[in-house]
């Protein structure tokens, strides 16, 4: 870029070419004050803060929308622009209700910092007063227009970052004020509640539920950290006062997984199940009672021991939810088959890892999942096909991805779903098949594309080819009821793009049918660059960490244990849902007459009702570990916030058992 | 030297400012040494008499409260406004969005524990203006001390500023809203 120079209160700086006169301020150390400017999204130039004095301009003018030429002459501190910024923030305070012993946000403000700057004592202007609502509709956010300074910086962190664009300006004038979609209630609107207008206000105009009073900022420390709600893994930065976490910000928001969503944003702060602070024992009656936790240790260990001993080893099964840890998923797996010796190991979600890996096996039999492509690849798509999914519900970071690519990329967007889907503004077209016929709309669509495609190709092209010599179009269409214009339609927008990606998730997953997931490799095939290797697809895992818990060999790929444990004879089960909230109904195996179940989690649930002995696990943010993305990337959690003494590590739990089991 | 005259009023506030100027704590002996208070809510002298400098906390809502402000700039050289009310308008200028009618049925009228409510009026007692002022609002004022209430620092730093004969602007590091 070429380098340009310019002079700045008399001083000779550089700058870049494109650059704005703030940004070369920025760089060599001058401050200007800003409200409106924010990092990663474009300059408006609205609150004029940043006003300086240019040569041969006749007015001051924003530094910010102002670009950087070569030779401009600039002043940014005299007398006059400093009464002017002043005057700016004196209009500011009184034109809404700034009066900070009133506002949650006081003390985490910029409008308060630069008036402190600016020894702002007392504004000259008459109050106007407007009586403007408050909207608290959203589950976690909470929008006083009262104190807002009409910035945009929400505006346009939705639109350009996030990609939603729920939030603009509404009215005119003096009437202006920042509106949900074409002002509807926050709560009503498109709003995915990312919280990333939270993050970006400068005033307390938007806060959120989860944090408001619990503490300012500068009281807190930060832990950087990764959230391992999902499995997108976005960076996230933790505040935390007195062993509470407070709010919870990205690092950088315009930065790669920086946007995140609400359940990394509001649901750690507040959980609503209850915490298992102690073990528990069912006693003679019967009934779950409280014990110290090493006695509830022992007689596990005592109980599985003398179960090993009279049924043998495979009469014990242990089944894990991926949510856990990659360091609690490994002990657990060492305790199962080594200390117990078993054979019967699984994930809650193992079914679904089974689905996913006969599929790729079928496409390739050498594959493995680390053939999927990665979800930045959602960005540089220029068509995205999303069959079975509904990304802003399950993984809402991608969900934002995807809608990003679709407005700004102007990616084609095709989704394949029999189900309503939160995508609808953004959809080029949606193919809605009947249920159960999602297998056959799936060859119809990868005929129609083959057709339209180019005839020449690689040898698995013409093995695919030939598999679907049988399946004619037309008459496929009615038997899905799609209309045939539409799936020929979706087949040119697929074989035009230049750089398709394909996600798939739950609608796909829980019909168990690998053939599905062999169709979407097969098109992914058919519409991939043939010099990229391997075909662009993503499959939406059902839990934070359920790649690494595949990666690490926790789920059978061929045989379900979850599902047949009547028939190995297992007696006795070893449940690890760690801070997974799980219900009874979703483990049938639970009521299948076990002898004696053990179940080490963080909550209370109606799971661990059917347990013989609850051993407490701390949630995520007590303990630091390590989760892998969905994409498979394995990523380090801090620990944020210290577990009461009661609770250990999975770890620590496993190692204790076997040294108990292993003693006798 | 004779000393400098002071007086205080308390008007539309909660008199947290008048507490945190007693907080400056030993400080205090030395003030007294050279100032002397006149008209204040901690001498509680009522009267008026022709002083150095005036002091008023709490922001202007009534026809006394304004009465009683003009009545202080009358007789003072100096104006000093104390808190976030008489700077600002403060928590008491929360109602000022809403239309004052509606304020005073509201308190009076349609609070939960009234029983047949009757809104008081003048010439009994004085009636709410329209809006919650600050005091510059309302009379010239010479130097703010804002917080709420401002710290005992603040109000002391000012305090020497004016025995020094300056006009005292608090530094951004003393400045505070809340």
């Amino acid at each position: 870029m070429k380098e340009i120079t310019l002079t700045i209160n008399g001083k000779q700086v550089k700058g870049k070419d494109g650059n704005t006169v703030l940004d070369v301020c920025q760089a060599n150390g001058i401050d200007l004050p800003t409200l409106c400017h924010h990092k990663g999204i474009s300059d408006v130039g609205a609150c004029r803060l940043c006003v300086v004095e240019i040569e041969r301009e006749r007015r001051p003018v924003p530094a910010c929308t102002y670009p950087a030429r070569d030779g401009l002459v600039i002043q940014t501190h005299n007398e006059k622009l400093e009464k002017y910024r002043r005057l700016i923030l004196e209009l500011l305070f009184t034109e809404r209700n700034h009066l900070c012993a009133q506002c949650v946000s006081s003390g985490d403000c910029e409008l308060q910092s630069l008036a402190y700057k600016y020894q702002m004592d007392n504004a000259r202007y008459p109050y106007s007063w407007p009586a403007l609502p408050v909207d608290p509709v959203n589950d976690y956010l909470v929008i006083d227009h009262n104190r807002c300074i009409l910035c945009g910086r929400c505006i346009r962190t939705c639109d350009e970052i996030v990609g939603v664009h729920t939030l603009d300006f509404g009215y005119r004038g003096w009437k202006d004020m920042v509106i949900a979609d074409l002002n509807q209630p926050l709560g009503k609107s498109s709003c995915i509640s990312c919280g990333a207008c939270f993050q970006v206000c400068p005033t307390g105009a938007i806060f959120s539920k989860s944090s408001a009073y619990k503490g300012r900022p500068e009281e807190c420390q930060k832990i950087s950290s990764v959230c391992q709600i999902c499995g997108v893994g976005c960076k996230i930065e933790a505040l935390v006062k007195d062993n509470r976490l407070i709010r919870i910000d990205s690092p950088d928001l315009a930065s790669n997984r920086g946007i995140l969503c609400h359940k990394g944003r509001f649901t750690t702060l507040d959980r609503k199940h209850e915490r298992i602070n102690t073990a528990l024992v069912r006693n003679s009656h019967g009934k779950l009672e409280p014990s110290p936790l090493s006695e509830a240790i022992n007689t596990a260990a005592k109980k599985l021991t003398e179960l090993k001993a009279r049924y043998g080893n495979n009469s014990i099964a242990g089944i894990a939810s991926s949510q856990a840890s990659n360091e609690s998923l490994k002990a657990f797996k060492e305790f199962i088959t080594v200390t117990i010796g078993s054979k019967l190991i699984d994930t809650i979600d193992g079914d679904i890892y089974r689905t996913i890996i006969q599929g790729i096996n079928t496409y390739h039999d050498k594959a493995r999942l680390d053939i999927e492509t990665s979800i930045e690849e959602i960005l540089k798509a220029d068509c995205i096909l999303v069959a079975g999914a509904n990304p802003l519900e399950s993984h809402p970071v991608v969900g934002a991805y995807i809608v990003l690519a679709a407005r700004q990329n102007k990616a084609k967007l095709i989704v394949i779903d029999p189900a309503q889907n939160s995508f609808a503004y953004h959809t080029n077209i949606w193919l809605k098949p009947r249920e159960g016929k999602e297998a056959l709309a799936l060859n119809v669509l990868l005929k129609a594309t083959l057709d339209k495609g180019s005839k020449k190709g690689s040898a698995q092209k013409k093995k695919i080819a030939s598999s679907l010599s049988n399946t004619n179009v037309r008459q496929g269409s009615e038997q899905v009821g799609i209309e045939a214009d539409d799936l020929l339609e979706a087949a040119e927008m697929l074989s035009k793009a230049r750089r398709n990606i394909i996600i798939y998730g739950d609608g796909i997953l829980q019909n168990k049918s690998p053939m599905l997931i062999t169709s979407l490799l097969n098109l992914a095939v058919i519409v991939g660059n043939p010099s990229t290797g391997n075909p662009r697809i993503i499959s939406l895992k059902p839990k934070g960490n359920s790649r690494g818990a595949w990666d690490m060999g926790l789920a059978n790929p061929s045989q379900s244990i979850m599902k047949n444990l009547t028939l190995n004879g297992v007696k006795a089960l070893y449940l690890l849902l760690a801070d997974d909230y799980v219900e009874a109904s979703e483990l049938p195996i639970l009521h299948k007459g076990m002898e004696f179940i053990v179940v080490q989690s963080s909550y209370l649930s109606s799971a661990t009702s059917k347990a013989n002995i609850v051993l407490p696990s701390p949630i995520w943010a007590e303990v630091g570990g390590k989760y892998s993305t969905l994409d498979g990337v394995i990523k380090s959690t801090s620990r944020l916030i210290k577990s009461t003494d009661d609770i250990k590590a999975d770890a620590e739990i496993f190692h204790e058992i076997s040294k108990h089991i292993e003693k006798k | 030297m004779a000393k400098v005259k002071v007086a205080t009023v308390w008007l539309e506030g909660c008199s947290g400012c008048h507490m945190s100027f007693l907080d400056i704590d030993e400080a205090i002996i030395d003030l007294a040494k050279v100032v002397e208070f006149t008209r204040s809510p901690i001498t509680d002298i009522k009267e008026f008499v022709p002083v150095d400098v005036g002091i008023v906390e709490g922001s202007v809502g009534n026809t006394e409260e304004e009465e009683v402000l003009k009545e202080l700039r009358a007789h003072c050289k100096t104006l000093m406004a104390w808190g976030d009310c008489a700077c600002f308008g403060g928590v008491c200028a929360m109602r000022s969005t809403f239309d004052k009618e509606e304020v005073l049925r509201r308190g009076y009228i349609e609070t939960e524990s009234t029983d047949k409510g009757k809104i008081p009026c003048p010439p009994g007692v004085p009636a709410l203006l329209d809006q919650v002022k600050p005091a510059n609002h309302v009379v010239k004022v010479d130097c703010y001390v804002p917080g709420c209430p401002p710290e005992p620092k603040a109000i002391l730093y000012a305090l020497n500023e004016l025995l020094a004969g300056r006009i005292p602007v608090l530094p951004s590091d003393m400045m505070r809203f809340d």
